[in-house]
């Protein structure tokens, strides 16, 4: 068999979905194509920190690409956002699959159902400060008893070197500091970890870029 | 510039002048592993400072196993307190002469068993895999007796997997050697949430499991009993 014939039946064992990137991810892939990249690592980290067989939440999933990695790695997964486009995109890419679901509807509305583990990355920094709490709380009412929260934002310290774009939405944003201590309001345990581009760490919070914290055993 | 020091050996020594204290001396374990094989000194020390950071500030941290307390000096950085406790009366002796500091609490003895307090975080790095496996029960139990309700245990071991490349003498002491799933059901059987952790060298990640060196579980919430 030839190399092209070889490659062919390889390639007919792909199938023929074809994934289309929206206005969102677009805009990274065009200007900031690594801002896929730490992403990704993100939702890897909090996959392996919810472990398999689990129901997971996404709280602005955005096109979902990063609540498509939380459903293959942890089970199933449910992503929401505010955003219909984002949405329409998220479900024609991954809407197919039975571990996924998308709804373009409001975190904080309607009776909150019992994750195992609820992710939001790359929001808490957009909610405004007089709402915080009312997120945190319904963060914590959206979980089991033994459900795992994880949070993740640009450090406060970072803001300086943001792009105009990103800094135009950002109006909370937080040291770690004040991130473990508002979550640990609402969670008896948080473990706090920081990245550096892709790398997720536990290095000196000040200069780390990005803040990830991870809630468990709620309160109350 | 006239009121610089004269020359280079000047004004290193005002470098040298704020250094405080005695010099610290290893016991024969840690300066076997610095001799044998110095990088391990910083595959150690990655491991509990990856403890320190997530589970050590403002807590009362007790660690099984604490040998010279190397480890300890980094797991007590940002605690209330530390306590360490190991049966080489060697190793402890040395932990005492360089962690003067009241902060540090030194015990001389076999922990399994014994219930030194109610601590926030109960460290233990490179000993369950010491332990014959018919009595690691009294390992997990020690851990979970000496943590308060709101505790975080921390338990480091190196994986299964790796055993084909330890060398003579760390294969000798490996009795029982631990892959994740089973450290991570271990764990599950006294506290409901674990979240475990690799190490290749000294970098801490969630890559594929198998392919991990040492494995380091983090385990929090208590079951009020646990599971047989």
């Amino acid at each position: 068999m030839s190399a092209p014939d070889r490659w062919l039946d390889v390639k007919a064992t792909m199938g023929d979905r074809r994934l289309e990137l929206g206005r969102h991810v677009g805009h990274w892939f065009r200007h900031s194509p690594r801002r896929l990249l730490h992403a990704m690592s993100y939702y890897k980290f909090a996959s392996k920190m919810i472990g398999r067989g689990k129901a997971v939440l996404d709280v602005g999933c955005g096109e979902g690409i990063g609540t498509w990695l939380l459903a293959v790695e942890n089970g199933t997964a449910r992503g929401v956002d505010l955003d219909d486009d984002a949405i329409r995109v998220a479900t024609a890419n991954y809407g197919h699959d039975p571990r996924i679901s998308f709804a373009c509807e409001d975190f904080l509305e309607g009776e909150p159902k019992a994750w195992d583990a609820v992710v939001n990355f790359d929001v808490i920094e957009h909610v405004l400060p007089g709402h915080v709490g009312g997120f945190w709380q319904r963060i914590a009412d959206s979980l089991v008893h033994d459900g795992v929260a994880i949070v993740g934002t640009p450090n406060v310290t970072s803001d300086q070197y943001a792009s105009p774009i990103t800094r135009a939405g950002h109006v909370n944003l937080y040291s770690g500091d004040r991130l473990a201590e508002e979550m640990g309001r609402y969670f008896h345990h948080v473990f706090l970890f920081a990245a550096n581009d892709e790398v997720v760490h536990t290095g000196f919070l000040p200069m780390a870029h990005y803040l990830i914290a991870m809630g468990v055993r709620k309160r109350g | 510039m006239s009121d610089g020091p004269a020359t280079e050996a000047d004004a290193w020594k005002k470098v040298t002048d704020r250094f405080d204290g005695e010099s610290i001396r290893f016991g024969s374990h840690w300066s076997y592993n610095v001799y044998n094989d110095p990088k391990r000194l910083a595959f150690v020390l990655s491991r509990y400072k990856f403890v320190s950071r997530i589970a050590t500030k403002n807590k009362r941290v007790l660690e099984l196993g604490c040998s010279e307390g190397l480890g300890g000096r980094l797991l007590a950085e940002f605690a209330t307190s530390y306590t360490g406790i190991d049966l080489d009366s060697e190793a402890v002796a040395v932990a005492r002469r360089n962690l003067p500091d009241p902060k540090y609490t030194f015990h001389d003895g076999n922990f399994l068993g014994v219930r030194l307090g109610e601590f926030d975080t109960v460290v233990s790095i490179d000993v369950v895999e010491h332990i014959e496996r018919d009595i690691e029960h009294q390992f997990f139990e020690t851990c979970y007796h000496n943590l308060g309700e709101d505790g975080v245990c921390v338990v480091g071991t190196p994986n299964v997997t790796s055993e084909a490349y330890a060398s003579a003498a760390s294969k000798l002491g490996h009795v029982n050697l631990f892959d994740g799933p089973r450290l991570t059901a271990t764990l599950k059987r006294y506290f409901h949430n674990v979240f475990l952790f690799g190490l290749n060298d000294e970098v801490v990640h969630t890559g594929f499991t198998p392919m991990t060196h040492f494995l380091m579980a983090v385990a929090c919430y208590k079951r009020r009993e646990i599971l047989a």
